[in-house]
Protein backbone atom coordinates (compact mmCIF):
# COMPACT_ATOMS: atom_id res chain seq x y z
CA UNK A 1 0.00 0.00 0.00
CA UNK A 2 3.13 2.12 -0.22
CA UNK A 3 1.91 3.64 -3.49
CA UNK A 4 -0.90 5.45 -1.64
CA UNK A 5 1.42 7.25 0.79
CA UNK A 6 0.10 10.77 1.33
CA UNK A 7 -2.81 10.31 -1.07
CA UNK A 8 -5.61 10.22 1.47
CA UNK A 9 -8.37 10.10 -1.09
CA UNK A 10 -6.82 7.02 -2.66
CA UNK A 11 -6.34 5.35 0.74
CA UNK A 12 -9.99 5.99 1.57
CA UNK A 13 -11.23 4.73 -1.80
CA UNK A 14 -9.16 1.56 -1.57
CA UNK A 15 -10.36 0.89 1.96
CA UNK A 16 -13.98 1.63 1.05
CA UNK A 17 -13.80 -0.95 -1.72
CA UNK A 18 -13.04 -3.60 0.91
CA UNK A 19 -15.20 -2.54 3.85
CA UNK A 20 -17.29 0.41 5.00
CA UNK A 21 -16.57 -0.43 8.64
CA UNK A 22 -12.97 0.41 9.45
CA UNK A 23 -10.01 2.23 7.97
CA UNK A 24 -6.57 3.30 9.13
CA UNK A 25 -4.93 6.25 7.42
CA UNK A 26 -1.15 6.31 7.57
CA UNK A 27 0.93 9.39 8.23
CA UNK A 28 4.18 7.51 8.64
CA UNK A 29 6.35 10.59 8.41
CA UNK A 30 5.90 13.85 10.28
CA UNK A 31 5.41 15.92 7.16
CA UNK A 32 2.25 14.00 6.39
CA UNK A 33 0.48 15.00 9.62
CA UNK A 34 -0.63 18.51 8.65
CA UNK A 35 -1.89 17.47 5.19
CA UNK A 36 -3.83 14.63 6.82
CA UNK A 37 -5.39 16.99 9.36
CA UNK A 38 -6.30 19.35 6.52
CA UNK A 39 -7.84 16.46 4.60
CA UNK A 40 -9.94 15.26 7.54
CA UNK A 41 -11.06 18.69 8.69
CA UNK A 42 -11.90 19.95 5.21
CA UNK A 43 -14.80 17.62 4.52
CA UNK A 44 -17.74 15.87 6.18
CA UNK A 45 -16.71 13.07 8.49
CA UNK A 46 -15.69 9.95 6.62
CA UNK A 47 -18.45 7.32 6.61
CA UNK A 48 -16.45 4.54 8.28
CA UNK A 49 -17.66 3.23 11.64
CA UNK A 50 -14.07 3.25 12.88
CA UNK A 51 -11.15 5.43 11.80
CA UNK A 52 -7.63 5.28 13.14
CA UNK A 53 -4.48 7.11 12.13
CA UNK A 54 -1.03 5.55 12.10
CA UNK A 55 1.35 8.17 13.49
CA UNK A 56 4.93 8.80 12.33
CA UNK A 57 7.18 5.78 12.61
CA UNK A 58 10.28 6.91 10.71
CA UNK A 59 12.41 9.95 10.10
CA UNK A 60 11.40 11.71 13.27
CA UNK A 61 13.00 15.15 13.46
CA UNK A 62 10.56 17.65 14.99
CA UNK A 63 10.15 18.54 18.62
CA UNK A 64 8.24 15.72 20.34
CA UNK A 65 5.87 18.07 22.18
CA UNK A 66 4.96 19.63 18.85
CA UNK A 67 4.40 16.17 17.38
CA UNK A 68 2.08 15.18 20.23
CA UNK A 69 0.16 18.45 19.85
CA UNK A 70 -0.41 17.61 16.18
CA UNK A 71 -1.51 14.10 17.10
CA UNK A 72 -3.97 15.55 19.63
CA UNK A 73 -5.44 17.72 16.87
CA UNK A 74 -5.83 14.62 14.71
CA UNK A 75 -7.40 12.70 17.60
CA UNK A 76 -10.45 14.94 17.32
CA UNK A 77 -11.10 13.41 13.90
CA UNK A 78 -10.52 9.73 14.60
CA UNK A 79 -10.99 6.92 17.10
CA UNK A 80 -7.35 6.10 17.74
CA UNK A 81 -3.75 7.10 16.99
CA UNK A 82 -1.37 4.16 16.48
CA UNK A 83 2.23 4.69 17.61
CA UNK A 84 5.32 2.51 17.64
CA UNK A 85 6.92 2.27 21.09
CA UNK A 86 10.43 2.91 19.74
CA UNK A 87 9.38 6.32 18.38
CA UNK A 88 8.18 7.54 21.78
CA UNK A 89 10.93 9.16 23.85
CA UNK A 90 9.22 11.43 26.35
CA UNK A 91 6.40 9.06 27.25
CA UNK A 92 4.64 11.48 29.59
CA UNK A 93 3.80 13.75 26.66
CA UNK A 94 1.60 11.05 25.16
CA UNK A 95 -0.71 11.00 28.19
CA UNK A 96 -2.51 13.89 26.50
CA UNK A 97 -3.89 11.39 23.97
CA UNK A 98 -5.59 9.41 26.75
CA UNK A 99 -7.29 6.23 25.62
CA UNK A 100 -7.02 7.30 21.98
CA UNK A 101 -3.33 6.41 21.99
CA UNK A 102 -2.85 2.87 20.65
CA UNK A 103 0.54 1.27 21.16
CA UNK A 104 1.56 -1.34 18.61
CA UNK A 105 3.77 -4.38 19.31
CA UNK A 106 6.95 -4.44 17.23
CA UNK A 107 8.51 -6.99 14.89
CA UNK A 108 11.78 -8.89 15.11
CA UNK A 109 13.77 -6.09 13.44
CA UNK A 110 13.30 -3.90 16.50
CA UNK A 111 15.06 -4.32 19.80
CA UNK A 112 12.18 -3.24 22.05
CA UNK A 113 8.37 -3.17 22.24
CA UNK A 114 8.10 -6.73 20.99
CA UNK A 115 7.00 -8.85 23.93
CA UNK A 116 4.76 -8.47 26.97
CA UNK A 117 7.75 -7.83 29.21
CA UNK A 118 9.10 -5.14 26.89
CA UNK A 119 5.73 -3.41 26.52
CA UNK A 120 4.61 -3.64 30.15
CA UNK A 121 6.59 -0.61 31.44
CA UNK A 122 5.19 1.57 28.65
CA UNK A 123 1.61 0.57 29.38
CA UNK A 124 2.27 1.09 33.08
CA UNK A 125 3.33 4.67 32.32
CA UNK A 126 0.32 5.16 30.02
CA UNK A 127 -2.55 3.51 31.90
CA UNK A 128 -5.24 4.79 29.52
CA UNK A 129 -3.48 3.73 26.32
CA UNK A 130 -4.99 1.02 24.14
CA UNK A 131 -3.26 -1.85 22.35
CA UNK A 132 -2.91 -2.30 18.59
CA UNK A 133 -2.12 -5.99 18.12
CA UNK A 134 0.01 -6.61 15.03
CA UNK A 135 -0.32 -10.36 14.70
CA UNK A 136 2.34 -10.67 12.00
CA UNK A 137 4.83 -8.79 14.18
CA UNK A 138 4.09 -11.26 17.00
CA UNK A 139 4.65 -14.15 14.55
CA UNK A 140 8.05 -12.69 13.59
CA UNK A 141 9.08 -12.91 17.24
CA UNK A 142 7.76 -16.41 17.86
CA UNK A 143 6.47 -18.62 15.07
CA UNK A 144 4.73 -20.93 17.54
CA UNK A 145 2.42 -17.95 18.27
CA UNK A 146 2.98 -18.27 22.02
CA UNK A 147 4.06 -14.63 22.24
CA UNK A 148 0.88 -13.64 20.38
CA UNK A 149 -1.16 -15.42 23.03
CA UNK A 150 0.86 -13.86 25.82
CA UNK A 151 0.37 -10.38 24.37
CA UNK A 152 -3.39 -10.95 24.33
CA UNK A 153 -3.30 -12.42 27.84
CA UNK A 154 -1.45 -9.37 29.11
CA UNK A 155 -2.98 -6.53 27.12
CA UNK A 156 -6.24 -8.03 25.79
CA UNK A 157 -8.29 -5.75 28.02
CA UNK A 158 -6.79 -2.75 26.19
CA UNK A 159 -7.13 -4.20 22.70
CA UNK A 160 -8.76 -1.74 20.32
CA UNK A 161 -7.68 -2.98 16.88
CA UNK A 162 -5.69 -5.63 15.03
CA UNK A 163 -3.14 -5.24 12.22
CA UNK A 164 -3.52 -8.25 9.96
CA UNK A 165 -1.14 -9.45 7.24
CA UNK A 166 1.66 -11.90 6.63
CA UNK A 167 5.31 -10.83 6.42
CA UNK A 168 7.81 -11.29 3.64
CA UNK A 169 11.27 -12.73 4.27
CA UNK A 170 12.56 -9.22 4.89
CA UNK A 171 9.61 -8.60 7.28
CA UNK A 172 7.52 -6.34 5.09
CA UNK A 173 3.75 -6.66 5.18
CA UNK A 174 2.27 -8.84 2.44
CA UNK A 175 -1.15 -10.36 1.86
CA UNK A 176 -2.23 -12.90 4.45
CA UNK A 177 -1.26 -16.35 3.28
CA UNK A 178 -3.47 -19.41 3.64
CA UNK A 179 -0.98 -20.97 6.05
CA UNK A 180 -1.00 -17.88 8.24
CA UNK A 181 -4.77 -17.69 8.13
CA UNK A 182 -4.82 -21.11 9.79
CA UNK A 183 -1.92 -20.37 12.12
CA UNK A 184 -3.30 -17.02 13.25
CA UNK A 185 -6.85 -18.32 13.65
CA UNK A 186 -6.82 -19.10 17.39
CA UNK A 187 -5.38 -15.67 18.27
CA UNK A 188 -7.75 -13.86 15.91
CA UNK A 189 -10.73 -15.63 17.48
CA UNK A 190 -9.86 -13.71 20.63
CA UNK A 191 -10.20 -10.43 18.76
CA UNK A 192 -13.58 -10.78 17.07
CA UNK A 193 -15.04 -7.63 18.61
CA UNK A 194 -12.40 -5.13 17.44
CA UNK A 195 -11.62 -3.76 13.95
CA UNK A 196 -9.11 -5.71 11.85
CA UNK A 197 -6.97 -3.47 9.68
CA UNK A 198 -5.47 -5.21 6.64
CA UNK A 199 -1.88 -4.05 6.21
CA UNK A 200 -1.68 -5.51 2.72
CA UNK A 201 -4.35 -6.08 0.06
CA UNK A 202 -6.43 -9.20 0.63
CA UNK A 203 -5.20 -12.30 -1.13
CA UNK A 204 -6.96 -13.04 -4.40
CA UNK A 205 -9.36 -15.94 -3.86
CA UNK A 206 -9.69 -18.32 -6.77
CA UNK B 1 -26.30 -7.48 45.52
CA UNK B 2 -22.82 -6.75 46.85
CA UNK B 3 -20.00 -8.27 44.79
CA UNK B 4 -19.42 -11.94 45.55
CA UNK B 5 -17.21 -14.65 44.15
CA UNK B 6 -20.16 -16.44 42.54
CA UNK B 7 -21.07 -13.41 40.46
CA UNK B 8 -20.45 -13.99 36.73
CA UNK B 9 -19.04 -10.46 36.52
CA UNK B 10 -16.50 -11.27 39.24
CA UNK B 11 -15.63 -14.54 37.50
CA UNK B 12 -15.16 -12.73 34.18
CA UNK B 13 -12.95 -10.20 35.94
CA UNK B 14 -10.88 -12.99 37.44
CA UNK B 15 -10.62 -15.00 34.19
CA UNK B 16 -9.59 -11.94 32.17
CA UNK B 17 -7.42 -10.31 34.84
CA UNK B 18 -9.50 -7.14 34.95
CA UNK B 19 -10.96 -5.45 37.97
CA UNK B 20 -14.14 -3.70 36.70
CA UNK B 21 -13.56 -1.38 39.60
CA UNK B 22 -16.37 1.06 38.78
CA UNK B 23 -18.99 -1.65 38.31
CA UNK B 24 -17.98 -3.47 41.46
CA UNK B 25 -17.81 -0.33 43.54
CA UNK B 26 -21.24 0.68 42.22
CA UNK B 27 -22.51 -2.72 43.33
CA UNK B 28 -21.15 -2.10 46.80
CA UNK B 29 -22.72 1.37 46.85
CA UNK B 30 -26.03 -0.19 45.73
CA UNK B 31 -25.85 -2.83 48.43
CA UNK B 32 -25.08 -0.29 51.16
CA UNK B 33 -27.81 2.03 49.92
CA UNK B 34 -30.40 -0.75 49.86
CA UNK B 35 -29.57 -1.68 53.44
CA UNK B 36 -29.92 1.91 54.51
CA UNK B 37 -33.21 2.49 52.69
CA UNK B 38 -34.73 -0.78 53.89
CA UNK B 39 -34.09 0.42 57.42
CA UNK B 40 -35.68 3.78 56.65
CA UNK B 41 -38.80 2.21 55.12
CA UNK B 42 -39.26 -0.43 57.83
CA UNK B 43 -41.41 1.93 59.86
CA UNK B 44 -43.93 2.59 57.08
CA UNK B 45 -47.24 0.74 57.26
CA UNK B 46 -47.66 -1.57 54.27
CA UNK B 47 -50.74 -3.25 52.84
CA UNK B 48 -49.95 -6.95 52.80
CA UNK B 49 -49.95 -7.02 48.97
CA UNK B 50 -47.69 -3.95 48.53
CA UNK B 51 -43.96 -3.78 47.87
CA UNK B 52 -41.73 -0.77 47.41
CA UNK B 53 -39.44 -1.51 44.46
CA UNK B 54 -36.39 0.43 43.30
CA UNK B 55 -35.77 0.69 39.57
CA UNK B 56 -33.13 2.05 37.18
CA UNK B 57 -29.56 2.10 38.39
CA UNK B 58 -30.66 0.41 41.64
CA UNK B 59 -32.07 -2.50 39.70
CA UNK B 60 -28.90 -2.70 37.62
CA UNK B 61 -26.75 -2.48 40.79
CA UNK B 62 -25.03 0.52 39.23
CA UNK B 63 -25.73 3.33 41.66
CA UNK B 64 -23.47 6.34 41.13
CA UNK B 65 -23.30 9.72 42.85
CA UNK B 66 -25.98 11.20 40.58
CA UNK B 67 -28.50 8.33 40.81
CA UNK B 68 -32.11 9.08 41.75
CA UNK B 69 -34.23 6.85 43.96
CA UNK B 70 -36.52 5.77 41.12
CA UNK B 71 -39.16 3.72 42.93
CA UNK B 72 -42.40 1.95 42.18
CA UNK B 73 -45.15 0.99 44.61
CA UNK B 74 -46.13 -2.46 43.35
CA UNK B 75 -49.50 -3.82 44.45
CA UNK B 76 -50.08 -7.49 43.71
CA UNK B 77 -53.76 -7.40 44.57
CA UNK B 78 -57.09 -5.73 43.75
CA UNK B 79 -57.01 -2.30 42.18
CA UNK B 80 -58.13 0.28 44.71
CA UNK B 81 -57.52 3.83 45.83
CA UNK B 82 -55.47 4.52 48.93
CA UNK B 83 -52.94 1.69 48.71
CA UNK B 84 -50.45 1.91 51.54
CA UNK B 85 -47.78 3.15 51.86
CA UNK B 86 -48.65 6.17 49.76
CA UNK B 87 -46.33 7.49 47.05
CA UNK B 88 -45.87 10.69 49.07
CA UNK B 89 -44.97 8.78 52.23
CA UNK B 90 -42.30 6.78 50.37
CA UNK B 91 -40.95 9.92 48.69
CA UNK B 92 -40.64 11.61 52.08
CA UNK B 93 -38.36 8.82 53.28
CA UNK B 94 -36.11 8.41 50.24
CA UNK B 95 -33.19 10.77 49.57
CA UNK B 96 -33.72 11.76 45.96
CA UNK B 97 -37.11 10.53 44.75
CA UNK B 98 -38.06 11.17 41.12
CA UNK B 99 -40.76 13.69 40.26
CA UNK B 100 -44.41 12.72 40.61
CA UNK B 101 -44.78 12.58 36.82
CA UNK B 102 -43.68 9.65 34.71
CA UNK B 103 -44.29 5.93 34.84
CA UNK B 104 -44.05 5.53 38.59
CA UNK B 105 -45.93 8.51 40.03
CA UNK B 106 -48.84 6.27 41.09
CA UNK B 107 -49.23 2.74 42.46
CA UNK B 108 -48.68 0.01 39.88
CA UNK B 109 -51.16 -2.84 40.03
CA UNK B 110 -49.70 -6.14 38.98
CA UNK B 111 -52.97 -7.23 37.35
CA UNK B 112 -52.48 -4.55 34.70
CA UNK B 113 -48.90 -5.66 34.06
CA UNK B 114 -50.04 -9.27 33.66
CA UNK B 115 -53.37 -8.91 31.89
CA UNK B 116 -52.67 -5.98 29.56
CA UNK B 117 -49.87 -7.32 27.41
CA UNK B 118 -50.36 -6.20 23.81
CA UNK B 119 -53.26 -4.41 22.13
CA UNK B 120 -54.42 -0.88 22.97
CA UNK B 121 -54.61 -1.40 26.73
CA UNK B 122 -50.87 -2.05 26.85
CA UNK B 123 -49.91 1.60 26.87
CA UNK B 124 -46.35 2.85 26.55
CA UNK B 125 -46.44 3.39 30.34
CA UNK B 126 -47.67 -0.14 31.06
CA UNK B 127 -45.00 -1.68 28.82
CA UNK B 128 -42.32 0.45 30.46
CA UNK B 129 -43.46 -0.50 33.96
CA UNK B 130 -43.58 -4.21 33.13
CA UNK B 131 -40.22 -4.35 31.40
CA UNK B 132 -38.35 -2.30 33.97
CA UNK B 133 -39.90 -4.40 36.74
CA UNK B 134 -38.79 -7.57 35.00
CA UNK B 135 -35.35 -6.46 33.77
CA UNK B 136 -33.99 -3.86 36.22
CA UNK B 137 -35.65 -3.74 39.62
CA UNK B 138 -34.95 -4.75 43.19
CA UNK B 139 -37.34 -4.96 46.15
CA UNK B 140 -36.89 -2.56 49.02
CA UNK B 141 -39.73 -4.03 51.08
CA UNK B 142 -41.94 -7.13 50.97
CA UNK B 143 -39.66 -9.26 48.80
CA UNK B 144 -42.26 -12.04 48.68
CA UNK B 145 -44.83 -9.69 47.10
CA UNK B 146 -42.17 -8.58 44.59
CA UNK B 147 -41.27 -12.18 43.66
CA UNK B 148 -44.90 -13.19 43.43
CA UNK B 149 -45.68 -10.34 41.06
CA UNK B 150 -42.70 -11.12 38.88
CA UNK B 151 -43.63 -14.82 38.78
CA UNK B 152 -47.12 -13.94 37.58
CA UNK B 153 -45.67 -11.93 34.70
CA UNK B 154 -43.31 -14.74 33.77
CA UNK B 155 -46.16 -17.27 33.89
CA UNK B 156 -48.15 -15.10 31.51
CA UNK B 157 -45.26 -14.92 29.06
CA UNK B 158 -44.42 -18.61 29.41
CA UNK B 159 -47.89 -19.73 28.43
CA UNK B 160 -49.00 -22.77 26.45
CA UNK B 161 -47.33 -21.42 23.30
CA UNK B 162 -43.86 -22.08 24.70
CA UNK B 163 -42.03 -25.04 23.21
CA UNK B 164 -39.24 -27.14 24.70
CA UNK B 165 -35.75 -26.01 23.73
CA UNK B 166 -36.97 -22.93 21.87
CA UNK B 167 -36.76 -19.33 23.07
CA UNK B 168 -40.16 -18.14 24.38
CA UNK B 169 -41.24 -15.92 21.49
CA UNK B 170 -43.92 -13.99 23.39
CA UNK B 171 -41.39 -12.75 25.94
CA UNK B 172 -38.68 -12.33 23.28
CA UNK B 173 -40.93 -10.13 21.16
CA UNK B 174 -41.89 -7.96 24.12
CA UNK B 175 -38.25 -7.48 25.19
CA UNK B 176 -37.33 -6.48 21.63
CA UNK B 177 -40.44 -4.28 21.41
CA UNK B 178 -39.43 -2.49 24.60
CA UNK B 179 -35.90 -1.76 23.30
CA UNK B 180 -37.28 -0.42 20.02
CA UNK B 181 -39.83 1.65 21.98
CA UNK B 182 -37.05 3.21 24.02
CA UNK B 183 -35.22 4.11 20.79
CA UNK B 184 -38.34 5.55 19.13
CA UNK B 185 -39.27 7.47 22.28
CA UNK B 186 -35.79 9.01 22.30
CA UNK B 187 -36.61 10.61 18.96
CA UNK B 188 -40.07 11.61 20.23
CA UNK B 189 -38.61 13.29 23.32
CA UNK B 190 -36.12 15.20 21.18
CA UNK B 191 -38.97 16.59 19.12
CA UNK B 192 -40.65 17.80 22.33
CA UNK B 193 -37.53 19.72 23.32
CA UNK B 194 -33.73 19.60 23.32
CA UNK B 195 -33.39 19.28 27.11
CA UNK B 196 -31.27 16.39 28.33
CA UNK B 197 -30.55 15.21 24.77
CA UNK B 198 -26.93 14.48 25.66
CA UNK B 199 -27.52 12.32 28.71
CA UNK B 200 -30.41 10.50 27.04
CA UNK B 201 -28.27 9.76 24.00
CA UNK B 202 -25.39 8.60 26.22
CA UNK B 203 -27.67 6.24 28.14
CA UNK B 204 -29.22 4.90 24.95
CA UNK B 205 -25.73 3.94 23.76
CA UNK B 206 -24.80 2.34 27.09
CA UNK B 207 -27.09 1.57 30.01
CA UNK B 208 -30.26 1.15 27.88
CA UNK B 209 -28.32 -1.18 25.60
CA UNK B 210 -27.05 -3.15 28.58
CA UNK B 211 -30.62 -3.42 29.84
CA UNK B 212 -31.79 -4.76 26.47
CA UNK B 213 -28.91 -7.23 26.16
CA UNK B 214 -29.53 -8.27 29.76
CA UNK B 215 -33.06 -9.24 28.74
CA UNK B 216 -32.38 -10.61 25.27
CA UNK B 217 -29.58 -12.99 26.26
CA UNK B 218 -31.45 -14.90 29.01
CA UNK B 219 -34.49 -15.24 26.75
CA UNK B 220 -32.36 -16.69 23.93
CA UNK B 221 -30.51 -18.90 26.43
CA UNK B 222 -33.86 -20.31 27.59
CA UNK B 223 -33.67 -22.56 24.56
CA UNK B 224 -31.25 -24.77 26.51
CA UNK B 225 -34.20 -25.92 28.66
CA UNK B 226 -37.51 -27.68 28.33
CA UNK B 227 -40.57 -25.62 29.15
CA UNK B 228 -40.77 -26.98 32.69
CA UNK B 229 -37.29 -25.70 33.53
CA UNK B 230 -37.55 -22.30 31.81
CA UNK B 231 -39.30 -20.37 34.61
CA UNK B 232 -36.66 -21.31 37.17
CA UNK B 233 -33.86 -20.39 34.76
CA UNK B 234 -35.39 -17.01 33.98
CA UNK B 235 -36.09 -16.28 37.67
CA UNK B 236 -32.46 -17.06 38.46
CA UNK B 237 -31.29 -14.81 35.63
CA UNK B 238 -33.56 -11.90 36.56
CA UNK B 239 -32.44 -12.15 40.18
CA UNK B 240 -29.02 -11.06 38.90
CA UNK B 241 -28.16 -7.56 37.66
CA UNK B 242 -28.03 -7.21 33.85
CA UNK B 243 -24.22 -7.01 33.84
CA UNK B 244 -24.10 -10.45 35.51
CA UNK B 245 -26.45 -11.88 32.89
CA UNK B 246 -24.24 -10.47 30.14
CA UNK B 247 -21.02 -11.65 31.80
CA UNK B 248 -22.55 -15.13 32.19
CA UNK B 249 -23.32 -15.23 28.46
CA UNK B 250 -19.75 -14.26 27.52
CA UNK B 251 -18.40 -16.93 29.89
CA UNK B 252 -20.82 -19.62 28.68
CA UNK B 253 -19.96 -19.00 25.04
CA UNK B 254 -16.19 -18.92 25.47
CA UNK B 255 -15.83 -15.24 24.64
CA UNK B 256 -13.86 -14.12 27.67
CA UNK B 257 -11.64 -11.65 25.79
CA UNK B 258 -14.53 -9.90 24.10
CA UNK B 259 -16.51 -9.99 27.35
CA UNK B 260 -13.73 -8.31 29.27
CA UNK B 261 -13.53 -5.49 26.72
CA UNK B 262 -17.31 -5.11 26.45
CA UNK B 263 -17.88 -4.82 30.17
CA UNK B 264 -14.61 -2.92 30.47
CA UNK B 265 -16.01 -0.21 28.18
CA UNK B 266 -19.19 -0.12 30.24
CA UNK B 267 -17.16 0.01 33.45
CA UNK B 268 -15.32 3.02 32.08
CA UNK B 269 -18.60 4.73 31.18
CA UNK B 270 -19.91 4.15 34.69
CA UNK B 271 -16.75 5.68 36.15
CA UNK B 272 -17.22 8.75 33.98
CA UNK B 273 -20.89 9.03 34.97
CA UNK B 274 -19.84 9.10 38.60
CA UNK B 275 -17.92 12.32 37.87
CA UNK B 276 -20.31 15.24 38.42
CA UNK B 277 -18.64 17.55 35.89
CA UNK B 278 -18.81 14.86 33.19
CA UNK B 279 -22.45 14.14 33.99
CA UNK B 280 -23.29 17.85 34.04
CA UNK B 281 -21.76 18.31 30.59
CA UNK B 282 -23.95 15.55 29.20
CA UNK B 283 -27.04 16.78 31.09
CA UNK B 284 -26.83 20.15 29.36
CA UNK B 285 -25.68 19.00 25.94
CA UNK B 286 -27.87 19.50 22.88
CA UNK B 287 -27.53 17.79 19.52
CA UNK B 288 -26.19 21.01 18.00
CA UNK B 289 -23.31 21.19 20.50
CA UNK B 290 -22.54 17.46 20.57
CA UNK B 291 -19.82 17.63 17.91
CA UNK B 292 -17.74 19.92 20.10
CA UNK B 293 -18.12 17.93 23.33
CA UNK B 294 -15.21 15.79 24.53
CA UNK B 295 -17.54 14.04 26.96
CA UNK B 296 -19.91 13.09 24.16
CA UNK B 297 -17.04 11.88 21.97
CA UNK B 298 -15.81 9.67 24.80
CA UNK B 299 -19.26 8.21 25.35
CA UNK B 300 -19.58 7.62 21.62
CA UNK B 301 -16.36 5.61 21.52
CA UNK B 302 -17.25 3.60 24.63
CA UNK B 303 -20.73 2.97 23.28
CA UNK B 304 -19.31 1.64 20.01
CA UNK B 305 -16.94 -0.68 21.90
CA UNK B 306 -19.81 -1.93 24.04
CA UNK B 307 -21.96 -2.58 21.00
CA UNK B 308 -19.14 -4.23 19.06
CA UNK B 309 -18.58 -6.64 21.93
CA UNK B 310 -22.25 -7.52 22.23
CA UNK B 311 -22.51 -8.02 18.47
CA UNK B 312 -19.47 -10.28 18.55
CA UNK B 313 -21.12 -12.34 21.27
CA UNK B 314 -24.37 -12.59 19.34
CA UNK B 315 -22.93 -13.16 15.87
CA UNK B 316 -19.30 -14.31 16.03
CA UNK B 317 -18.98 -16.87 18.82
CA UNK B 318 -18.39 -20.53 18.11
CA UNK B 319 -21.61 -21.58 19.80
CA UNK B 320 -25.33 -21.98 19.23
CA UNK B 321 -25.96 -18.31 19.92
CA UNK B 322 -25.44 -16.95 16.36
CA UNK B 323 -27.87 -19.55 15.04
CA UNK B 324 -30.44 -18.58 17.67
CA UNK B 325 -30.05 -14.90 16.81
CA UNK B 326 -30.47 -15.61 13.13
CA UNK B 327 -33.51 -17.81 13.67
CA UNK B 328 -35.35 -15.83 16.33
CA UNK B 329 -34.07 -12.29 16.85
CA UNK B 330 -35.03 -10.66 13.58
CA UNK B 331 -38.45 -12.11 12.60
Amino acid sequence: MEQSRGDWGDQVSRAWAITPFAVELSALSEVELVPLLDYLSDRPRLPFRYLSVHGPSKGRESDEAELVAQLCDLAGWCDGIVMHPDTMTNVDLYKALGRQLLIENMDARKCSGRTPDELAPLFADLPDAGFCFDIAHAWSIDRSMSVAGELLDMFGGRLRQVHLSSLSDDLHHVSLTEDHEDLFGPALERCVDVPWILEAPPRAVH
Amino acid sequence: MAPNAESPLVRLASDSRRDFKNLLSARQRTSDGLLNRRGQLAGLDHDKDASVVLMGSWGRAEVTAGSDDDFMLLVDGPERPGASPSIDAIADVLDTPPGSQGAFGEPVFCDRLVEDIGLDRDSNTNLTRRMLFLLESVPLTAAAVYSGGRDRILERYLDESVKDYRPPRFLLNDVVRYWRTVCVDFAGKEREGPEKWGIRNAKLRTSRKVLFAGGLLPVLESSRFDREAMPAFLREQFDMPPTDRIAAAFLNHGAIDAGSRTLGAYDEFLGLLDDSSFRDELEHLTREEAGKSDAFARVGRLGRELQAGLLALLFETESALPELVREYAIF
